[in-house]
């Protein structure tokens, strides 16, 4: 064995990969482990898919028919498999919503359905594909497993959850962001993600931003770093089940949160958080009630919804406000 | 729904299961006249039943559970929904459900409501939400073959419900998919809710749509057992064109103070109509 000289330069550290190709490539290499692991498309999941390499007879690009897909994933979990779907977030969550509803809902069957292209990040392809009512849309349905997860090692754990767990998941991601995601204890071990992962745990009395999705936790990534004192604690998990977890745990700590997300207001995590937690104070930074009808690339398309970085400031800047005018006239 | 590997019916094989031709037929017809009687039943609940549409299928239903006591793993989705008297009369005739549901129909606590779903033995699917049904069974048939498994795919579906998108986008699949194992059963009763399919949203060449697709198609008599049986007899395991069974049937089949009128989509009876309907029905 000849030692490396001291002075070698590292390899490189690859980079991450977007969370649609993180759940490909994760998925892929599952299904090598797991004969059961199917792979469904509609016609959205790009040339070169890794797992038509790798599995062929599991593939199966059907087409642009999104309900049928859903509904046939359902007769195979009857079947004893494990598919997993994948179109973009308006085809699956509203196109094909009744099919989630009846599959993932009411058989709760071992289907996952991952939504790439979720919130704007279809940018300028305009309004039809973009998709800012899917988790109200998925959260209201009982006994879903909703994901949002940020970078390439949180797409890939929540897959495998999806796997092992042989329920019920939409997994929702964006379009072609590549992010690091944020370390957690455990990674190493593939262990489930916390129900709430603290990036930054800073005073108990202060503001902590509650972050959602790709663009939500980058936007607070962001804001954190600039606003000393803040806290921020990410959330992968989305559905009522793991709000309410979340929200036992956020609740013991701070008081007042402002929750960052690429959804409307109706039907998101601040709204939900809101009502999970009564006594606190929850605000949001989300989706205004507008339709982007022009084009931009994608931080262009959140910020004229509303959705951006002088966004978080003010209503960090609001939450501190008010608590200090509390104070006050207390 | 299935035959259940563990039910009474797969492992004590009644008559019509162990004898051919003639017999079966005949052991067939018996079991829908009384499945017959109790669709009637229901019709008699509180809650009245989809009566027209489920004595239309009813035939149809009682064939597809009879080639699924083959016990090759061949599923039946009735994905007109609607019709669920009828399916629940079935299932308890041919020996799959154990009680009788017709006292049970519609009530507090009770499975049977009035869209199937899988709180009901032999049933896996929901349905009712019409269209859903087809891609249910294709997707079955997809995992049949995937597994190198025999047995089918049976969707159930109503003329009327061939107006729903998404039976034609799983036409569309299947066929693609070569799945030769998936067979569509159209029940063609010629009614749907408001009326007469014909005047709301016709169907025309239908058979030729089918074929369009790449579906062999088969037209059929929907109330001959023995014709029916023998069209969902074959294994079907090495076909790649799916199979389409165009079956001409009447709405209100059997019960002859309704049948073939429109009127007879959903109805409500009291205790002496039935009984009177009953006792015509051979």
């Amino acid at each position: 064995m000849t030692a490396a000289p001291q002075d070698a330069p590292a390899p490189p550290t690859p980079a991450p990969l977007s969370g649609r190709d993180a759940y490909r490539a994760e998925l892929t290499r599952l299904a090598a482990e797991d004969p059961a692991v199917v792979c469904l498309e509609a016609d959205l999941g790009g040339k070169g898919h890794p797992f038509q390499t790798a599995h062929p007879d599991r593939f199966f690009n059907l087409g642009i028919a999104e309900g049928a897909m859903v509904d046939m994933a359902t007769g195979l979990a009857a079947a004893g498999y494990k598919p997993f779907v994948s179109t973009f977030a308006p085809f699956a969550a509203l196109r094909a919503a009744e099919s989630l509803k009846l599959t993932l809902g009411y058989l709760a069957a071992g289907v996952t359905v991952v939504a790439p292209y979720a919130g704007v990040s279809g940018a300028w392809f305009g309004t039809t594909h973009h998709c800012l009512e899917d988790l109200a849309v998925l959260r209201s349905i009982p006994g879903v497993t909703i994901a949002a997860p940020y970078g390439e090692a949180e797409m890939r754990a929540v897959v495998r959850a999806a796997v092992r767990s042989g329920k019920p998941h939409y997994i929702r991601t964006g379009r072609n962001a590549a992010y690091a995601s944020l370390p957690w204890d455990g990674e190493r071990d593939g262990a489930e993600l916390p129900p709430v992962l603290w990036e930054s745990r800073s005073a108990d009395d202060d503001v902590c931003l509650v972050s959602v999705g790709e663009e939500g936790t980058r936007l607070a990534l962001a804001a954190r770093q600039a606003l000393p004192g803040v806290s921020h604690a990410h959330l992968v998990y989305v559905d009522h089940e793991h709000l309410a977890r979340s929200a036992a745990e956020l609740g013991a700590h701070h008081r007042r949160f402002v929750v960052v997300e690429e959804h409307r207001a109706q039907g998101g995590a601040a709204e939900a958080l809101a009502l999970l937690l009564p006594s606190h104070e929850v605000t949001g930074v989300a989706a205004d009630r507008s339709w982007p009808a022009r084009g931009g690339d994608h931080e262009e398309v959140m910020a004229s919804l509303g959705i951006d970085l002088p966004a978080v400031f003010g209503a960090v800047h609001r939450a501190r406000t008010r608590d200090r005018a509390l104070a006050a006239a207390v | 729904m299935s035959v259940l590997l563990d039910t009474p019916a797969a492992t004590e094989p009644t008559g019509a299961e162990t004898a051919t031709g003639a017999e079966t037929v005949a052991a067939l017809a018996a079991r829908a006249a009384e499945a017959r009687r109790l669709v009637v039943d229901m019709a008699a609940s509180p809650r009245g039943c989809h009566l027209g549409g489920s004595l239309s299928v009813l035939d149809i239903l009682i064939a597809a559970l009879h080639r699924a006591s083959a016990g090759d793993g061949t599923e039946v989705v009735l994905s007109k929904g609607h019709a669920a008297a009828g399916l629940y009369a079935a299932l308890y005739v041919s020996g799959i459900l154990p009680e009788n549901p017709a006292p049970l129909y519609g009530r507090a606590d009770q499975p049977y409501t009035g869209h199937p779903g899988p709180k009901v033995p032999g049933v896996r699917f929901p349905t009712g939400s019409l269209g859903h049904g087809v891609p249910y069974a294709a997707g079955w048939a997809l995992a049949r073959r995937l597994g190198g498994h025999g047995g089918l795919g049976i969707a159930v579906a109503g003329d009327g419900e061939l107006q729903e998108g998404l039976v034609w986008e799983t036409v569309q699949v299947a066929a693609a998919q070569g799945l030769g194992n998936f067979v569509l059963v159209v029940d063609r009763n010629g009614g749907q809710n408001d009326g007469y399919v014909e005047d709301i949203s016709p169907l025309p060449r239908l058979g030729e749509r089918f074929e369009a697709f790449g579906f062999e198609t088969v037209h059929t008599d929907g109330h001959d057992l023995g014709a029916l049986t023998a069209i969902l007899a074959g294994d079907r395991t090495a076909e790649r064109r799916p199979l389409a069974v165009i079956a001409d049937t009447v709405k209100g089949k059997g019960v002859p103070a309704v049948q073939g009128k429109a009127g007879c989509h959903y109805v409500t009876i009291d205790a002496t109509r039935a009984a009177k309907w009953k006792r015509a029905i051979r």
